[in-house]
């Protein structure tokens, strides 16, 4: 079956609970369960769609056709997984959620909610420019309207900055589509890639692709709007935000630095690699600052981003460089973790939804002492931060276990730039990780261990059972990307080899996943998870030998306090954690490019103080959709093809 | 180089001996680095068998918590040990390559240590101590400072000898490649000064600094699960050493698995590590700690001199 058809049946699926939360505005309570039902099976249509093709994929660039605007490869069959598998999540996710939302509009977020992730798994589908920009342009209108859903003064103003600076991403698109469609004078996908851009002017549309697409993937120095943006929305649209539309800015970069240009430029590669180090670092060092969860949250995003995009820059070095394993090394991890960073930030930005859903604070000062009233969401969560800080056995550590070894790869290569570069790129993980590790102790800590530091935190419950189902159900997921990775990495090889047009190469074998050369590197997640659970033994057999007369452990008292009486407010706070921190790296938090970038040049254009933006803002968002419509429609004229 | 693959029962069975020995040996290291503090500040102190006499006592009292902690201070001990044995398994401590290859690849090792890092600071913070919690920030902070050095350092050895399996630079190192000397010689400068760090002893000791944080995330533990804590921290300081013996003095360890091989490499094995541990608690206790808020001005300069490590890498010198 043309899984094509699949993807149909997924979007319509979307469609129909939009139709529903529409239809049922006055009966919310049943209308939007059973949207929320139908939309989470439109996620599995995507998974199944997604999956199948990826499993079954032939080589080549296009293996399914519906008409001819959209077509499906290898590819977009995992951004269809990557999109659906979080939609499915939110979407299960939703129907407990959106009880907070009865009688406040609730229909109104679940139908922008449905249109958003039906033009995401559409665009990433289309064959043609045209369809990718208006389903582009439908993304940023309908994320827009999420963000400022609640009518705040505070959304109304981040929703206006997320717009401005969104659409000068589309603007800059746009350019790049509008010299790549002049040259090949065909607005066929196709045909684009038959006819690659050559000499100065590749680099020109690389710029300009990179700039716009590193926009909206929240790239270091482009990512102003997300931290803004993110925390307002709801918590399980802003999951579609954080997860899966910045993924789009990836998968547009891929399109255009791959697949469109053939990433002949050897700097190329370069530019994308220190864009995505520096991004994951800073990224995460941002996220140590917040005590806001979302905004943390919306950080480490960043920081994923970033990992993402040195994978893909040692790929595309790879390829300038007729280096076919390193090319697909680095893709590999790029595209390993595009998935994985789906499944543990869509966790965690869903269960720290439960937090707040809960708490009705994204101050994690208030919190504390979760574990104990929502023991489910704890798990899942602990389950996702050791995920994102890239502990083994899970998945996070797998696809940036790969990214390490393209790296070592590049740097055993020889040249003097490699030699750089890529010690470079592993020493920025390491700091990253180590960063994350730090950021990650502080969320969990703060949030979920110790005793509660508000009365509020202390009469927190568990959430409902479809929200439990949601995080419990993406936490698996962490552990079975990671743990099966012998039996998971062979099909990312298989899609990063038929972006690139080249045989895919081993990098399983048994139990074991290894970098294509077998004598530079070996990891086995499967035997090092049942290392793990044996060795419990040993410790277990020691208290057994020493058992004795000893009692069972038990809880008394407060802490130690060199004597003092023992107060609440003496344990660390989300600030003091990360002081140390702070304080050394205080160059860092004090020059940060995204206000220098957006703040200070751009947003000044618009609006002075804090009240006319509010005004200003809507006219100036309709001006942008009518002018982004506008350029659509005057495109076949500029460049003289016909559609 | 043959290829990696997955270990035969009896190389496995030789890995879990070495990390079931490494375990039992840990409190032997901490006690001699505790007599050696005695010797140099001319005091009597406990013999070197005390830490065992202490973990056996520990280990049959009962644990008590503060009201307020919960499962991950449960959970701790058993990580702190459970990751410190996986990481011991994967050492060639006394063959010439890896017995576990499988978590002896570089990058997994450091990572094994961030989940010991990972737990141990959470514990603390979960013990809802704030001498435990400023530890942990401390003990997280180092962390930071340190791992970037450590992976540059060891990159930069791994580049010389192509691979990042732990086995295969010891067995490299050890017979021929020593091309490159100057690059080395500086890696394993900054390696053991990282590593020195990781072991947790002054000047660096602040996480678990005794006089002023109370042994930072240790402090609410007691009875068994200190015992637990206690002997993960020993078993990590010995995982650490044998970590740059494994990659900087790789030589005098058994190409075979006979009886008699094994045997001789392991009295070299246990020489070496008695001169490290002399060395770390002569270093250690003729420093003054460094004040923490600086602690980033010393760590620095340390990772200048890995990149020039990487420069004369570059340089194939």
């Amino acid at each position: 079956m043309n899984p094509l058809v699949l993807v149909c049946f997924c979007v319509i699926s979307y469609a129909v609970a939009a139709v529903l939360s529409f239809a049922g505005r006055h009966h919310e309570q049943a209308s939007l369960r059973l949207a929320g039902v139908i939309s989470a099976f439109g996620g599995l249509f995507g998974i199944i769609a997604g999956v199948s093709t990826v499993v079954m994929g032939t080589h080549g660039h296009s293996i399914a056709h519906l008409g001819q605007f959209f077509s499906m490869d290898m590819l977009s069959a995992l951004m269809v997984v990557v999109i659906s598998v979080v939609t499915m999540a939110a979407s299960v996710y939703s129907i407990n959620y959106l009880e907070e939302y009865f009688g406040k509009g609730g229909w109104k977020v679940n139908i922008l909610f449905n249109i958003f992730a039906a033009a995401m798994t559409a665009l990433v589908v289309s064959a043609n420019v045209m369809i990718f920009i208006v389903f582009m342009e439908i993304i940023s209108v309908a994320s827009w309207l999420i963000v400022i859903s609640d009518g705040s003064a505070q959304s109304k103003k981040a929703g206006f900055q997320y717009f401005i600076i969104d659409h000068i991403a589309s603007v800059l698109i746009l350019c790049a589509f509008l010299i790549v469609v002049s040259n090949a004078d065909s607005y066929q996908f196709s045909v684009i890639m038959a006819n690659p851009v050559t000499g100065a002017t590749a680099s020109i549309v690389f710029l300009f692709a990179l700039a716009g697409f590193g926009i909206k993937a929240a790239g270091i120095g482009l990512h102003g709007w997300l931290p803004k943006a993110y925390p307002i929305a709801p918590s399980y649209c802003s999951t579609l935000i954080s997860c899966v539309m910045v993924k789009i800015g990836i998968y547009g970069i891929l399109k255009f630095a791959i697949l469109f240009l053939g990433a002949t430029q050897l700097w190329w590669g370069f530019v994308v690699l220190v864009f995505g180090a520096l991004s994951s670092v800073l990224g995460v060092m941002y996220a140590l600052a917040e005590h806001d969860i979302k905004r943390l949250l919306a950080y480490h995003t960043i920081e994923n981003i970033g990992i993402i995009l040195i994978g893909v820059g040692v790929s595309m070095i790879g390829i300038a460089s007729h280096q076919p394993l390193l090319a697909l090394l680095g893709l590999l991890g790029g595209l390993y973790h595009l998935l994985n960073h789906a499944v543990f930030k869509g966790l965690l930005c869903l269960g720290s939804g439960s937090i707040v859903f809960r708490m009705h604070s994204k101050e994690m000062d208030d919190m504390g002492g979760l574990a104990k009233t929502m023991p489910k969401t704890a798990i899942a969560f602990l389950i996702g931060t050791l995920a994102i800080c890239a502990l083994p056995p899970l998945n996070g550590f797998v696809s940036e276990w790969f990214i390490y070894q393209s790296l070592f790869s590049m740097g055993k290569t020889g040249t003097v730039a490699n030699l750089i570069f890529g010690p470079f790129g592993m020493v920025m993980l390491a700091f990253t990780g180590a960063l994350a590790c730090m950021c990650f102790v502080k969320v969990y800590g703060i949030c979920f261990t110790g005793a509660p530091k508000t009365q509020q935190a202390a009469n927190t419950r568990e959430v409902g059972p479809a929200m439990v189902t949601a995080t419990t159900a993406l936490a698996i997921l962490c552990i079975v990307l990671g743990v099966c990775s012998p039996w998971i990495a062979p099909y990312f090889s298989a899609i990063a080899a038929s972006v690139l047009q080249l045989a895919p190469v081993t990098v399983a074998h048994g139990l074991s996943v290894y970098p294509a050369v077998a004598d530079q590197a070996i990891l086995s997640t499967p035997v090092i998870m049942i290392a793990l659970a044996l060795l419990t033994l040993v410790p277990t057999a020691l208290l057994y030998l020493f058992r004795q007369r000893r009692l069972e452990r038990r809880h008394q008292g407060d802490p130690w306090a060199c004597g003092y009486q023992y107060e609440q407010r003496m344990t660390v706070s989300a600030a003091s954690i990360t002081r140390p921190m702070r304080q050394m790296f205080g160059f860092i938090y004090n020059n940060r490019p995204s206000q220098s970038l957006t703040e200070r040049f751009i947003l000044p254009v618009f609006y002075k103080g804090t009240d006319t933006a509010v005004l200003s803002g809507s006219k100036v968002c309709l001006f942008c959709i009518f002018s982004v419509l506008f350029v659509l429609l005057f495109i076949p004229f500029i460049s003289g093809v016909s559609c | 180089m043959s290829p990696l693959e997955m270990p035969t029962a009896s190389w496995i069975v030789l890995a879990v001996v070495q990390a079931l020995l490494m375990l039992f040996l840990a409190p032997l290291a901490t006690g001699f680095s505790r007599v050696i503090r005695a010797k140099m500040h001319s005091r009597q102190g406990p013999g070197v068998l005390q830490d065992y006499r202490d973990i056996a006592k520990l280990l049959r009292r009962q644990s008590v918590a503060p009201a307020n902690a919960g499962m991950i201070f449960w959970m701790t001990p058993w990580v702190l040990v459970v990751t410190m044995l996986l990481i011991g398994m994967a050492l060639p401590t006394v063959t010439q390559v890896s017995p576990f290859p499988i978590s002896g690849d570089l990058i997994t090792d450091i990572y094994l240590l961030a989940i010991f890092r990972f737990f141990f600071a959470l514990a603390g913070i979960d013990s809802n101590s704030m001498f435990a919690g400023i530890g942990s920030s401390r003990e997280l902070t180092l962390g930071i400072l340190v791992e970037p050095i450590l992976i540059l350092a060891i990159v930069v050895v791994a580049l010389v000898v192509g691979t990042t399996d732990l086995g295969y630079i010891s067995h490299a190192l050890a017979n021929n490649s020593w091309h490159r000397p100057l690059t080395i010689i500086l890696a394993g400068i900054v390696c053991a000064f990282a590593l020195f760090i990781e072991m947790g002893k002054l000047p660096f000791d602040s996480a678990e600094a005794e006089q002023e944080l109370q042994e930072g995330p240790v402090t609410e533990y007691s009875g068994s699960a200190l015992a637990m804590v206690k002997l993960g921290l020993g078993l990590k300081q010995l995982v650490v050493v044998q970590l740059f013996l494994a990659i900087f003095i790789p030589w005098g360890k058994a190409s075979s698995l006979t009886a008699g091989a094994l045997i001789s490499a392991t009295i070299i094995l246990l020489v070496k590590l008695f001169i490290v541990f002399l060395i770390a608690g002569l270093i250690e206790n003729s420093m003054a700690r460094v004040r923490f808020t600086k602690i980033h001005r010393t760590i620095f300069p340390a990772f200048l001199v890995a990149v020039l490590a990487l420069i004369f890498l570059i340089l194939g010198w």
